[in-house]
């Protein structure tokens, strides 16, 4: 919570300064009735899944909705774009559950960000009429760790294991017990828990404070230090890595330049770029920072394991964005979500790890976080952004629709726009149609991209 | 009088109406209610034959039944038993004429994932279009339909099931109701299966034949595979939904045997050669193997395309181009895999065997139950 209304401090003190980006509109969809026998007609006619997405949805308390985890359609050429198509119950929880991740055997996971249920695992299946449902919601055991961030699946020396990132780690009244949990992807047993605090470590030791982006490639893991999830003072500078080979940290480093709003930088999501993305690629580091609104590379020598000096490729106080979040692509492109005015820019994946703009930025709403890649009914390219933060307010804030208080980066919605030309196609405003904020949008087959949001 | 004449008009008409409408009223019918793993993939069923719980009922039993065959002699689980994941374990089926057929019995399981063409070579295009086929083919059960439909009108208990189902007996029942029986013989528990729920971690000889089983093999960067998942993605349920995705030519023969598959249907040149990439479930329980049950085991498949495979100019590119060790001979084509990883494949094929699947009282023979119970 505090760290949310540091959040707020920050991007008000900095977007004070500019002029909102107008961005052309396009109409909330309103229309909800829909013709059964129609679409009883077309499942049955073509594979209309392809463009459906899951997707978390909070309750909002004042507002009397609860929790679930929705399959969305999102085809804005479909009569039913931004119809609910199936809706699952959440349990009540401490805190909402925060991303949704398909594991390599196509398991689906999603991670909390409170202590009662951090990570679980879904089990979706098809009922008799072929509709996709959710039958069993599992909160895992993770031996007490808090607030669950992004998950990643990698094979270390012919081993595959479920690494997951611990914001809150095993005390969230602790200043730095971030942890990076390492699970069998099989059973879902902790194999163990990566913790090296500052507190605790000798001078000059690599540490890990509130781990949140993770990435990794061969033996090296990356995570990052973002912000405390519960002590509005503690921020992080740093990412941290680990040797897949010990699990053990070995190194850590400081990412951070300018302040812009007078924090740390706060590194939220990495990205290893790695010859599996980009053939033949040099292998670097890209970090965005939260608060120092940039993207950095961390270049990194294969030979002799060794990570060189960061640079800073991009400068959100100088370009007018703030708040970079997620790390997307496909076959061709790269794309970064910045929250601040709510734009994703993209770049040429085969120019990795530098930044080569590959187009105009896609302008979507503020709070641009996540993103799905898919393609219409008939056949045209398209991009789903979620601009939406966080939703973690609650009745103690005083607030009408419990979450406004980060109203600059909580649109509540879902932009569609054609992925060659940027067009703004749709718009799902969750908070006008369904009463509830959206957490996190995953394609219901999966996005397709190793991205670790 | 002129009351009494109306009602008297107006009583017929009223019994006559109501004896009709008893007649052709529309069975109250009840939908099957199941889950499938969400990995299968959507799946449709026609809307003209939904699957109540009354056509599975009446499928199941025409479908274990000889009446269905000219002689008495032959049912649908003649050739499709369910311990061998309803094939018959011969090279090639034999029915009424005792001759043997031109085709291996295919495995009859998850049938509702996926195919738009049914049988080896595609021939038919529904469920309900391949039942009848056997009944009338002359070789297999060579029942005349017109004699079935009187039969079937003649038995008490077919007369209630038919009537529960579909109203009546007809020849479009029969088709509809064997097509759901099968579309009910659904599979989701072998190890595998419980693999991918996590239930069950495989052995390390089963994981190393998964990985080669996903693999195509690239030696740039000595990564070896078996090339499996190229033509069979569907391993898991019936097959492709898509146009003739699923059909290959795998190198059984060169150009001068090459046999019609696919041209059957569609005449073109391009498609001889090409049948159908069957699903792998239960596949150790399913020799021999191949469209016309030339291999015995599946070593005997494995050595196929571990150096045996025979060019011809529909040869599928997929096979041509694998290769675990650099291409040296143009002319030979092996996927080169050595004794071990041969042995993980095996393995691993052997986990896609549902032992419940093989065993499900709901898909046995109904008369061995009814006999049973007196």
């Amino acid at each position: 919570m505090c760290k949310l209304l540091l959040i707020a401090l920050a991007i008000i003190l900095f977007t004070g300064c500019n002029e909102p980006i107008k961005t052309p509109q396009t109409q909330t969809i309103t229309k909800t009735a829909v013709n059964t026998e129609q679409t009883s007609t077309k499942n049955s006619a073509v594979n209309i899944e392809e463009t459906q997405a899951l997707v978390l949805l909070s309750g909002l308390p004042t507002l009397g909705t609860t929790d679930s985890i929705a399959i969305i359609e999102m085809d804005p050429e479909s009569a039913n774009f931004g119809k609910i198509l199936y809706d699952y119950p959440l349990p009540k929880l401490d805190a909402p559950m925060h991303h949704l991740y398909y594991s390599p055997n196509g398991r689906l996971y999603a991670t909390g960000l409170g202590s009662q249920c951090s990570l679980a695992e879904i089990s979706l299946v098809r009922n008799a009429m072929a509709e996709p449902i959710i039958n069993k919601f599992d909160c895992l055991n993770t031996n007490g760790q808090n607030v669950g961030e992004d998950i990643m699946w990698h094979s270390v020396n012919g081993e595959l294991y479920m690494f997951v990132t611990f914001m809150g780690g095993s005390d969230l009244t602790q200043l730095d017990t971030g942890t990076v949990g390492v699970f069998n992807p099989q059973t879902n047993e902790v194999i163990k828990i990566i913790e090296a605090r500052k507190s605790q470590v000798a001078q000059g030791q690599p540490y890990i404070m509130f781990p949140h982006g993770i990435s990794a490639y061969g033996d090296r893991m990356v995570v990052t230090s973002s912000t405390h999830p519960a002590i509005a003072s503690e921020v992080g500078n740093t990412v941290t890595i680990i040797d897949l080979n010990t699990f053990e940290p070995i190194e850590t480093i400081v990412i951070e330049d300018a302040n812009p709003v007078g924090f740390p930088s706060s590194p939220v999501e990495v990205l290893f770029v790695r010859p599996s993305i980009v053939e033949g690629v040099e292998p670097a580091i890209l970090v965005n920072t939260l608060f120092g609104f940039e993207t950095w590379k961390i270049p990194y020598n294969e030979q002799t394991k060794i990570f060189s000096t960061p640079e800073k490729l991009y400068d959100g106080a100088t370009a007018g964005t703030a708040v970079p979040l997620e790390f997307y692509g496909n076959e061709d492109e790269l794309f970064i979500s910045h929250g601040v005015p709510g734009i994703v820019k993209r770049y040429d994946l085969k120019q990795l790890p530098n930044l080569v703009s590959s187009g105009e930025d896609i302008k979507a709403e503020s709070g641009a976080h996540h993103m799905i890649f898919y393609k219409s009914a008939a056949g045209r390219k398209l991009i789903a952004v979620q601009n939406n933060l966080l939703n973690l307010g609650d009745v103690k804030d005083n607030d009408p629709t419990d979450i406004d208080f980060i109203a600059k980066l909580n649109h509540h919605s879902l932009t569609v726009h054609d992925l060659v030309t940027g067009e703004r196609l749709g718009e799902i405003n969750f908070k006008e149609k369904y009463q509830k904020g959206i957490d996190n949008i995953e394609a219901l087959f999966g996005s397709g991209f190793t991205h670790h949001h | 009088m002129k009351s009494a004449k109306v009602v008297g008009v107006l009583i017929p008409i009223f019994i006559a109406s109501t004896i009709y409408y008893i007649n052709n009223k529309k069975p109250a019918t009840h939908l099957v209610e199941f889950t499938a793993p969400f990995v299968f993939g959507r799946f449709t069923v026609p809307q003209n034959n939904p699957l109540t719980q009354e056509s599975v009922l009446l499928g199941r039993r025409l479908f274990y039944d000889p009446l269905l065959s000219s002689n008495n002699q032959v049912s649908c689980a003649t050739c499709h038993k369910q311990p061998l994941a309803f094939t018959d374990g011969l090279k090639t089926s034999v029915g009424v004429s005792g001759k043997p057929l031109a085709f291996n019995s295919m495995s009859l399981v998850n049938l509702m994932w996926g195919p738009k063409h049914f049988f080896w070579n595609g021939r038919s295009p529904s469920l309900e279009d391949q039942a009848i086929q056997p009944i009338e083919h002359l070789d297999e059960m060579s029942r005349n339909i017109e004699d079935l439909l009187v039969d079937l009108n003649n038995d008490d208990t077919y007369r209630d099931l038919f009537k529960r189902a579909f109203g009546e007996v007809s020849a479009q029942g029969i088709a509809k109701a064997l097509a759901n029986f099968q579309r009910m013989l659904i599979s989701s528990n072998s190890r595998y299966d419980q693999y991918i729920r996590g239930e069950l971690t495989l052995s390390s000889i089963e994981e190393q034949g998964r990985k080669l089983f996903m693999a195509h093999p690239d030696t740039k960067v000595i990564l070896r595979g078996g090339n499996c998942i190229d033509c069979h993605s569907q391993f898991l349920t019936g097959g492709f939904s898509t146009m003739f995705d699923g059909f290959s030519n795998n190198g059984l023969d060169d150009d001068q045997a090459l046999q019609a598959g696919l041209f059957t249907l569609t005449n073109n040149e391009a498609h001889r050669g090409l049948f159908k990439a069957p699903t792998l479930r239960n596949i150790a329980v399913t020799a021999p193997y191949m469209h016309d049950g030339r291999f015995t085991t599946l070593e005997d498949v494995l050595a196929h395309y571990n150096g045996g495979i025979k060019r011809s100019k529909t040869l599928s590119p997929l096979i041509i181009e694998a290769d675990n060790i650099p291409k040296t001979q143009k002319n030979h084509i092996s996927l080169n895999l050595n004794d071990d990883e041969i042995i993980a494949i095996i393995a691993f094929l052997h986990t896609l065997t549902d032992k419940e699947f093989l065993t499900n009282p709901a898909f046995s023979n109904p008369f061995t139950e009814e006999n049973n119970n007196g």
